[in-house]
């Protein structure tokens, strides 16, 4: 059995929060539709409906009649770009946002541009950094939304989202914020951060598939144009019958998550640094955004001499991930590690090692050997110069 | 996926996990050695061989490259090892691609396996052109 080191692509279910989504399933579970009010088993389910939505909430310092439940992140991103975009065009058609967002942003910013928006997409620095200076610049007149990403799905690292958020209400500029990978890792708080719109997900952080939110802020409201119609749920910005166990599970993941989130990142942090010096004496490998801030549990690493399918093949006791799992696959290195400097081979040849907290000092020891005699063999079956 | 057991039969399997005749031999006054290919281009082979008469006596190799570029090197070793060099140069990069079902988008690398077996026939020529000339090897 391979060891999972791919956190990043998604987590398994804690068990907390698979007892709470068992307990909504089970014969005395709450069954019934949210939105049918008029009897006891719609009220039931209602209820937990609404602590989960506290709990989310809770966990972005929002209030619980900001929280709208979609999908998943893809989804929450869907409806803020599009939503916003189409809400406000009348205001504006002209939109920022950067080269390394996941592509659930970059797709519908390029349906946006079919549609007549304009779409500035700033390059960040080598370290993957987009900086305020940068950001302020890149706003017009026209521009109605910047969306920007905390925490870089490939390398980790974490946008200054606070400075960009005085940025954009000082400039009268809606921000979204994908914070799929850095929610219940790291402190959110959408109110001190000026964030307007924020996308998360459940299965990022130990919770179900299938499930995720968008925070909405209603003071002042932000006005968004549904992309679904039907229902009228979520009031009216998100039409569709509620899945309450995956909410429920997904309340209990963040509640879970905000209560073990100091000991969780403790953990983690010393698990990747003992990844890292476990495998740095072999040399010739760098740490792809390094000298930014990052989430503790990823690690992405470039490793120079060794050819990038050889060296995951190589490594195939250890479930990692080459590029993003939503994209790897593709000949093409990763275009976020493109958009930081790296050459299409050194792209190809970097892995994204993301721990998370089930990963144990057994797993890491045993991701360290394989690691080392992976890269030492295929490094020696290279071509030398000519002696 | 690309890394996964499912992209690579039983035999570039067998050869990626232990690839034969390499690294390449130590430069001598009866090697000859051949290469083509660039990083940047996702392969680049190495290829020496120890030449006995017109034979090459042992063919070995060094590669960068996808599992399926390092077990065509090093069958390709197996193919031509002690053979006559006129026999090697019969060689071409369909002599490994279906026992190892390369995908088509991955045969531009046999050719450049197929250009590094070149070079070191060239080499090889070069060499026992010189011996029967009594000249000593370039």
């Amino acid at each position: 059995m391979a060891i999972y080191l791919d956190y990043a692509a998604t987590t398994p279910i804690d068990p907390r929060v698979a007892a709470r989504m068992s307990e909504c399933l089970g014969a005395a579970g709450e069954h019934g539709n949210p939105s049918s009010l008029h009897h006891d088993f719609g009220r039931r389910a209602r209820k937990q409906v609404e602590v989960a939505r506290a709990q989310v909430a809770a966990m972005v310092g929002a209030t619980p009649d900001c929280i709208v439940w979609t999908s998943g992140a893809t989804e929450s991103d869907n409806l803020a770009l599009f939503g916003a975009a189409r809400y406000h065009a009348n205001r504006g058609r002209h939109l920022v946002s950067v080269k390394t967002e996941h592509k659930a942003v970059l797709d519908p910013l390029k349906q946006l541009e079919r549609e007549g928006f304009q779409v500035t997409l700033l390059k960040p620095e080598d370290s993957g950094l987009v900086t305020p200076e940068q950001l302020s610049a890149a706003l017009r007149p026209d521009t109605i939304l910047v969306s920007l990403m905390h925490a870089n799905n490939e390398i980790g690292v974490l946008q200054d989202v606070g400075a960009a958020g005085a940025i954009c209400r000082a400039r009268g500029v809606l921000l979204h914020v994908d914070a799929a990978q850095s929610a219940g890792k790291v402190p959110i708080d959408v109110q001190a951060m000026n964030i307007d719109l924020l996308s998360i997900t459940a299965h990022k952080l130990y919770g179900p598939k299938g499930i995720g939110a968008l925070y909405v802020r209603r003071q002042p409201p932000v006005g968004l144009q549904p992309l679904f119609f039907g229902g009228g749920q979520e009031l009216g910005i998100r039409s569709g019958t509620l899945p309450t166990h995956q909410i429920v599970g997904f309340g209990t993941a963040c509640e879970v998550a905000q209560q073990d989130q100091a000991e969780d990142t403790a953990r983690i942090t010393r698990l990747r640094e003992r990844l890292w010096q476990g495998i740095a004496p072999l040399g010739g490998i760098e740490i792809n955004g390094v000298g930014a801030p990052r989430l503790c549990n990823i690690l992405n690493l470039c490793f120079h001499d060794v050819e990038g399918e050889s060296l995951q093949y190589g490594l195939r006791e250890l479930a990692v991930s080459a590029g993003s799992a939503c994209s790897s696959g593709s000949a093409e290195g990763s275009y976020v590690l493109r958009a930081l400097g790296r050459t299409d081979q050194q792209a190809l040849s970097s892995l994204r090692f993301s721990l998370g907290r089930f990963t144990t000092e057994q797993d890491i020891d045993f991701a360290i050997g394989e690691i080392r005699r992976e890269v030492t063999r295929l490094r020696a079956l290279q071509p030398r110069a000519a002696s | 996926m690309a890394g996964s057991e499912a992209s690579y039969n039983a035999l570039v399997q067998e050869h990626f996990r232990a690839p034969r005749n390499t690294p390449c031999h130590p430069a001598g006054p009866d090697v000859v050695a051949g290469e083509a290919g660039r990083e940047s281009d996702g392969v680049r082979y190495r290829l020496t061989a120890r030449l006995c008469g017109p034979r090459f006596d042992e063919v070995r190799f060094e590669a960068y490259g996808c599992p399926h570029a390092i077990a065509a090197a090093s069958l390709l070793t197996e193919q031509v090892g002690g053979s006559d060099i006129a026999a090697a140069a019969q060689w071409t990069w369909q002599s490994v691609s279906c026992a190892l079902a390369v995908p088509a988008e991955k045969r531009g690398r046999l050719l450049i396996l197929e250009d590094a077996l070149r070079s070191l026939i060239a080499a090889a020529r070069s060499g026992t052109l010189d011996e029967a000339l009594g000249r000593p090897h370039p």
